[in-house]
């Protein structure tokens, strides 16, 4: 075989998705990043070189309230997700019919439209005809029925739980593969030393699942910091900005606002945390890159 | 594990499994049950779980041309639209990703894990940050408001995923097969595509549902870029409810009934596929 009309011909078949890839992604993100250095005034560029943009962004008094959000969505919404993830993945992991079914049926959340989903919550989570908050009345738990997405202390945790039902099961998909395939051998020699269940898990299952268990966390940090449509359908930001997050505050500085000199700070903001994030996934995964790349 | 072993082994694991089956379900099925009911109905406190008169009225209303909520968007054509940019960019990117795939798998090239590492990474890019930048692409190639537009960029967004899940699934399918094929005197692509890609096929099934469910269901960047009502797809619509949330609850269930409705469908048929590309997909991103 021709070994150099093969790589012209591997070129020519992987050009249309380097093409994509730097059209719609590299492009537009150098281009973001080159608006954040310009000053711009309702959408007119009136020169390049300047951090008043950022500078701008700093003394927006909402900036601190979005990082705050931010950081409770993304790592709040990641620990509940890895650590429900990881309970019903363990559960999911049990030779049984039940969890057999369960484990075909747990990705529907996951394939649900965004916008289906914080339908369907804002629904349940409704102040006055919520099945949520009036179920919660009724059996005595509540005095009044809770305004779950109009309370500004509760929303962005109220938003963290829907967060979870969306993302969590593909989280408890993956760790329930792990521990499946942690040798049946070691599991049974520490019950033969005396390990009770709770001992088993911590001592045999975890440090087996280890590598996935870490992955999983990074990537669910990933998808977090992308989710967009679940906060910005739910609530749009308020009540106030009590949940205005970087995606959504991105969103409405851009397109309601019109101010791109802000938003497009803030895009470069998200971008390198969203880089800090990728170099640590890649960082966790050298393991695999060394070994897949290979193969 | 032994079951009958422990008596309360198996109503435990009956219990916990309720429990994550109501869960799941509960928020689908209640919104689904929410457009059967009437209107007074949703407004009465205390909540009556079965719709009392079960009603179609709330589907009626979406495709009654003469209603208030269908004068601004008319359903059928964003059902047309959702299935023309779905459809039409699954159809791209299987195909360019099966070259990319077989490129990557079965080629040697200078630089070869680099641009497959760099393709993948660049999926995680594809979040809030790039919707201000894609709007001013979209305007400067004057792509704003139109389909086509918005084809492209699901394309674009989903190749590099189709090209890893095709490739990771060529590379086990044995080089020996096209390589008898070629010493028999077939070309390298008569042996892609008479030897191989048929062994593929379910991998290419994987890619375009998963192609297919993350198009159908994209919101952020339709919204931007989308602005007059005949071009507008069914998540748009849906949201577009927002406004009229708690009078006309009854139309937003059924809105989104109709939403949810070619997901369930591609969800129930293509379990098995599912399962393969979230595995797969969830290693790399």
């Amino acid at each position: 075989m021709n070994s150099s009309s093969d790589r012209w011909l591997a070129y020519f078949m992987i050009l249309p998705v380097v093409a994509a890839v730097l059209a719609f992604v590299i492009g537009p993100t150098w281009d973001v990043a080159t608006l954040s250095l310009t000053q711009v005034v309702m959408g007119q560029e009136r020169g390049f070189g300047t951090l008043g943009n950022f500078r701008a962004l700093a003394a927006d008094p909402m900036f601190t309230l979005v990082l705050k959000n931010t950081a409770i969505w993304i790592l709040g919404g990641t620990v509940l997700c890895v650590l429900t993830g990881l309970a019903v993945g363990a559960f999911l992991a049990i030779d049984s019919k039940m969890t057999t079914g369960l484990r075909a049926l747990i990705l529907l959340p996951w394939v649900m439209p965004d916008v289906v989903t914080a339908m369907a919550w804002k629904w349940m989570l409704h102040g006055q005809v919520g099945v949520i908050g009036s179920t919660m009345q009724s059996v005595g738990l509540t005095e009044q029925q809770i305004s779950f997405l109009g309370d500004p202390d509760l929303v962005m945790w109220t938003l963290v739980v829907v967060l979870i039902w969306r993302k969590m099961p593909l989280v408890a998909l993956i760790l329930c593969a792990a521990i499946r395939s942690v040798p049946n051998e070691q599991i049974e020699a520490s019950r033969m030393d005396g390990a009770n269940a709770f001992e088993r898990f911590r001592f045999v299952v975890i440090p087996n699942i280890a590598f996935s268990l870490t992955a999983v966390t990074v990537i669910s940090m990933i998808w977090i910091t992308a989710e967009f449509a679940l906060p910005w359908i739910m609530t749009g930001g308020g009540p106030a900005n009590a949940s205005q997050i970087m995606s959504t505050y991105i969103y409405q500085q851009s397109f309601e606002f019109f101010s791109w000199g802000v938003a497009s700070a803030m895009s470069v903001v998200n971008l390198v945390m969203l880089m800090v994030i990728v170099a640590l996934y890649l960082y966790v995964n050298r393991r695999s890159w060394a070994s897949g790349a290979a193969s | 594990m032994n079951e009958t072993a422990r008596p309360y082994y198996w109503a435990f694991i009956s219990l916990c499994g309720a429990v994550i089956a109501v869960y799941i379900l509960f928020p689908i099925f209640w919104l689904f049950l929410a457009s059967f009911k009437t209107r007074d109905q949703l407004a009465q406190l205390p909540i009556a779980f079965w719709p009392e008169e079960p009603t179609l009225q709330a589907y009626r209303d979406l495709f009654d041309s003469g209603s208030q909520s269908s004068q601004l968007l008319n359903w059928p054509t964003l059902i047309s639209n959702s299935f023309t940019v779905a459809v039409t960019s699954t159809i791209i990117v299987v195909i360019l990703g099966t070259f990319a795939g077989y490129a990557f798998a079965r080629l040697k090239f200078p630089g070869r894990d680099l641009i497959l590492g760099g393709l993948l990474v660049s999926r995680m890019f594809q979040g809030a940050a790039l919707l201000l930048p894609t709007y001013r692409l979209m305007n400067t190639l004057g792509l704003q408001d139109s389909l086509l537009g918005l084809i492209l960029l699901y394309s674009a967004f989903g190749l590099p995923f189709a090209t890893w899940i095709i490739a990771s699934s060529l590379r086990e399918i044995p080089v020996e097969l096209e390589e008898s094929a070629m010493m028999d005197g077939a070309s390298r692509l008569q042996a892609m595509f008479l030897v191989v890609l048929p062994l593929a096929t379910p991998a290419l099934i994987t890619a375009a549902m998963w192609h297919f469910v993350g198009a159908w269901s994209e919101f952020a960047f339709a919204s931007i870029l989308l602005e007059s009502s005949a071009n507008k797809t069914v998540t748009i619509g849906l949201a577009s409810f927002v406004e009229l949330f708690t009078l006309e609850f009854q139309k937003v269930g059924a809105a989104a009934t109709l939403v949810a409705m070619p997901i369930m469908v591609v969800f129930f048929f293509g379990q098995r596929y599912f399962t393969r590309g979230l595995l797969a997909g969830a290693v790399k991103g």
